[in-house]
């Protein structure tokens, strides 16, 4: 599961991003408008291009019902543990395919985030550290957007694909990074907004309108700062290159028979979509399923969101694998603070920051590696406690970044993630 | 040697006195024509096609309606711009203009919380029209309370900002006295060496007292409060001996304010009681917006000066606007101390301000760089600087340019005011701001980015498709009547770029057109490319 990077120092990742942003720039210059084909070059970057992909179980799962089942005890529920491709490693029994995929993965069950408020809790695990109102630390998604992504690629480096909610551009998702990384919410797995050429204007008179206005700006730009301007123009080129791109987003076009490995629910089909983004080059995409809120009816209310999660979850480790992906892109599976093991009279179980888990899969990690340990009945973290700011360290460190450098705000370092933490070493391959 | 001393004082009195006589407009225009080799990199004069679209989009928001460029490019008065120039700064979309861009400024897209805000906007836009001086402004908004139902507008800046004192002292040091002073909340700033970490608790001190007051007697209305007790205390994380530092209340670089002193027990007006909201005998926060404002108090007028001109001219004399500071010197260190001693001898008059700054020649300057010269440095002012349009101008100029505000017109017929317009306006106006405006609480155009949301809203949306569809007498509908090619460019260019077209781009007209049978289909592509140009999305 190694990344194949040839090492970690600064030059390093400095050359390969001059190198990916020159070979992207001169991609686009030799499109031009047509912009369809992507040359067999650029391909081959986009095999070895990192790229993450986060699976957001909204709401908070259950980690007694997934990642560290507890059978047999008070706490631990009605379902049983089962065993996994990684002998002496268990979860669930409602994680089956999952469980076959355990050589791929590895599991955090060592978190403590101290916090058990829904947004709160999101903020740490999207950031690595706890919401501070004098920083917009920027989401893991817009980080990997920066520090990851081809420089001038035109697709959005941070995509977020959610069964409800409004379709949108989120800004402030990107924090102090600026606009530029922000992420693009596609609603039940619909296009961007504003994506498709309106069905009265032909391709042939969109790109007559677009070559009037080029005409325009190359005359207004006669002696004149251009600056600015060029920024406006090559949005253009942006706008253009992502329209042309727009079957990406669009699952339609898989054969039927991956429609029904991934499932033919939201869940599924936005897993597909991801897989189909991650593939033509989207650095980072983020698949919620909803809504894990379980204070009620925990133990049914997991039959059946596991029942989709499980399937989906091991078809797409696979089909990554297949694909040679697996390698370069980093799995997340988390939410924003686990359960609680005590079960409360609706047979459901409650906010939970104090001792949960997560887990991980494919670049940079160390398949079958467990880190941290609950006590018997899970109520507390016994052997290597983390916080997201460890986790942030360790999502760097898989992806081959340096966790230690600084971003430069204003010429003000700003550490990129939480100096008083480190990565989980021993689950990094 | 007496009689050299004498002369002196003499000769002194004499080059004022002439300054004086002086207008500010013609002083400025010295003082940034008298820098080296000026001459050899200044613009020519700005058509009067160049200049009655930038001026309208300054004082008004919008690019001008296609009836008042006609006019006014025939109109051969020799003081057509000076009255451009007085009918607009009279003009009920001037007191707009201003509150747009003074709402952006102050609250910085922040939605509503506790007090909504179109009752702020609605404040501002009065006091603009009713040219209120900035000083009174800034006093009324930094002293209203919330209780005041005449003044509840203006307590938005504090209540909607939780009146959170770390907030308000970040904001208030940016907003009004030009300074950032965010990193100095906990350490002196490590690169701006004059920022001190005591400046920023001098002012924080002002506001440490206060919280929000919820009455439960008024259906919970929000108000400020305050508690007369509490002191300020501070230490510096790069402070290995971790002393406790203390201040009082005072604005950088001045003394702290002189607080009477009473007794224990005697501090309160209305003494705290559950239910009910304290009033001490003396409030350090209503001493804010008097210490703020003095006369001693010169960041207070640079800002402001710094502020407007950079308004006007598309880059402060100190840039950014909130890093003034003795190393980051304004461009021009003489004339931005004259802008903000002549604002505040004029009594903070905005409109007299305004008035002057688009007199000059500098603001008057083509954006076009004279032949030969190839790079002129924006802080020299020789060449007018392109400036993004807001969001709002935007908006305004796009429904202006294509007729559709033009159809409201018509339809309001003798209900036509400002304000009804705006009210239409409004929802189109709203779409723009979500999609190009800053995010809440981040200051918007520091730097113009452009993020791909923004340009497939332009290339694909719905809303500019809708006002290229000809209906009533807008843009399109006039244009579908037109047969000849020439007149056809001509109503295009003067309706979005506000000028003629060239030859050259009469011709591209033209040849557009030319056998195309679905001829509305193509005026409104070409009127797009007019539109999604930068000759539109900039002022120039």
């Amino acid at each position: 599961m190694k990344c194949t990077y040839a090492c970690n120092s600064a030059e390093h990742e400095v050359s390969r991003r001059q190198f990916l942003a020159g070979s992207a720039s001169a991609a686009l210059g030799a499109m031009g408008f047509s912009g369809m084909v992507t040359p067999a070059a650029a391909k081959q970057l986009e095999k070895s291009q990192k790229r993450v992909l986060l699976i957001w179980l909204a709401g908070g799962v259950s980690q007694l019902e997934t990642w560290d089942p507890k059978p047999g005890t008070p706490t631990g529920g009605p379902f049983q543990a089962i065993p996994t491709s990684v002998p002496g490693v268990h979860i669930s029994e409602l994680l089956p395919h999952t469980a076959k995929q355990m050589h791929r993965m590895a599991l955090i069950r060592g978190i403590n985030t101290r916090e058990n408020n829904h947004a709160k809790g999101a903020i740490i695990m999207h950031t690595g550290r706890p919401e501070d109102p004098r920083t917009n630390y920027p989401h893991l998604g817009s980080a990997m957007a920066k520090l990851l992504g081809p420089e001038d690629s035109p697709l959005p480096g941070y995509i977020h694909v959610t069964p409800r909610g409004a379709a949108g551009f989120n800004k402030k998702d990107a924090g102090f990074l600026g606009p530029k990384y922000a992420s693009i919410t596609l609603a039940d797995g619909k296009p961007p907004e504003n994506l498709l050429r309106p069905k009265e204007l032909s391709v042939q008179s969109d790109l007559k309108r677009n070559q009037l206005r080029e005409k325009l700006n190359r005359r207004f730009g006669q002696r004149r700062r251009t600056a600015d301007t060029e920024i406006y123009t090559q949005s253009y080129e942006q706008a253009l290159q992502l329209m042309a791109r727009h079957r990406i987003f669009d699952n339609t076009h898989e054969s039927p028979k991956y429609l029904d490995l991934y499932g033919r629910h939201d869940f599924g089909q936005h897993c597909l979509l991801a897989r189909r983004m991650l593939e033509a080059g989207v650095t980072f995409v983020k698949v919620t399923h909803s809504n894990y809120d379980t204070h009620h009816e925990n133990f049914n209310f997991h039959i059946e969101q596991m029942g989709e999660f499980d399937k989906t979850f091991a078809t797409l480790l696979d089909d990554l694998a297949d694909r040679g992906m697996l390698d370069s892109t980093l799995v997340i599976v988390m939410s924003e603070f686990g359960r609680t093991p005590r079960i409360n009279q609706r047979f459901g179980r409650d906010h939970w920051g104090t001792a949960w888990s997560i887990a991980l899969a494919g670049c940079g990690i160390k398949g079958g590696a467990v880190a941290g340990k609950t006590n018997a009945h899970g109520t507390a973290v016994v052997d290597r406690q983390v916080n997201g700011g460890h986790l942030f360290h360790t999502y760097f460190r898989a992806l081959g970044l340096n966790s230690k450098r600084n971003y430069y705000i204003n010429q003000q370092p700003i550490p990129m993630a939480d100096p008083k933490a480190e990565a989980i070493e021993e689950i990094l391959a | 040697m007496t009689m050299r001393l004498w002369f002196l004082p003499c000769m002194l009195l004499v080059s004022v006195s002439t300054l004086r006589a002086q207008s500010l407009h013609e002083r400025i225009d010295q003082m940034i024509e008298s820098t080296p080799g000026f001459g050899n990199i200044a613009a020519p004069m700005s058509s009067d096609a160049e200049f009655l679209r930038r001026v309208y989009l300054d004082l008004t928001g919008s690019i001008p309606p296609f009836e008042v460029a006609q006019q006014f490019l025939a109109d051969k008065s020799p003081n057509k711009r000076q009255t451009l120039i007085d009918r607009l700064l009279r003009s009920p979309e001037y007191a707009r203009r201003m509150q747009q861009f003074f709402d952006v400024m102050l609250m910085e897209r922040r939605p509503t919380k506790r007090v909504p805000e179109a009752d702020f906007q609605e404040y501002l836009r009065q006091s603009f029209a009713d040219n209120k001086p900035w000083d009174q402004l800034v006093r009324e908004i930094l002293s209203a309370d919330g209780d005041d139902p005449k003044l509840r507008p203006a307590s938005r800046f504090m209540l909607d900002r939780d009146a959170e004192p770390n907030q308000l002292t970040r904001d208030i040091s940016r907003l009004f006295l030009g300074m950032n002073l965010h990193c100095a909340q906990c350490h002196d700033h490590p690169v701006v060496r004059s920022y001190k970490q005591e400046d920023y608790y001098g002012i924080y001190a002002f506001l440490s007292r206060t919280f929000i007051f919820t009455d439960k007697k008024r259906k919970n209305l929000a108000v400020l409060a305050e508690k007369a007790e509490g002191d300020v205390t501070f230490v510096s994380v790069f402070d290995p001996t971790k002393t406790q530092k203390t201040t009082m209340p005072r604005m950088p670089g001045l003394p702290p304010i002189k607080v009477p002193n009473f007794k224990k027990g005697e501090e309160y007006q209305v003494k705290p009681a559950k239910g009910v909201r304290p009033v001490p005998k003396f409030s350090w926060r209503a001493q804010l917006a008097k210490e703020i404002t003095s006369p001693e108090n010169v960041r207070f007028r640079r800002n402001i000066a710094n502020r407007l001109w950079q308004m006007m001219m598309g880059r402060g004399l100190v840039d950014p606007v909130d890093f003034d500071h003795p190393d980051n010197p304004p461009s021009h260190p003489d004339l931005l101390a004259l802008l903000a001693d002549e604002f505040a001898s004029h009594r903070y008059d905005i409109r007299w301000f305004v008035r002057e700054l688009a007199l000059t020649r500098t603001y008057q300057r083509s954006s076009m760089l004279s032949a030969g010269a190839t790079e002129v440095p924006p802080d020299r002012f020789a060449v007018a600087n392109l400036k993004p349009l807001s969001p709002e101008q935007l908006a305004q100029s796009m429904m202006e340019a294509t007729g559709s505000t033009a159809n409201i017109r018509r339809a309001l017929g003798s209900k036509l005011t400002e304000q009804a317009l705006y009210a239409r306006l409004k929802p189109a106006i709203a779409q723009f701001v979500r999609t190009f405006g800053a995010q809440p609480g981040e200051p918007e155009g520091d730097d113009f980015e452009v993020t791909i949301d923004q340009t497939l809203f332009i290339t694909n949306g719905p809303l500019i498709r809708s006002w290229l569809k000809p209906s009533g007498e807008n843009l399109l509908a006039r244009l579908e009547k037109v047969e000849d090619a020439k007149q056809i460019a001509a109503i295009l260019f003067l309706s979005i770029f506000t000028r003629q077209p060239s030859d050259e781009e009469t011709k591209d007209v033209a040849d557009y057109l030319r056998g195309r049978t679905d001829r509305t289909q193509a005026l409104q592509e070409i009127a797009w490319a007019l539109l999604a140009s930068n000759e539109f999305r900039f002022n120039h």
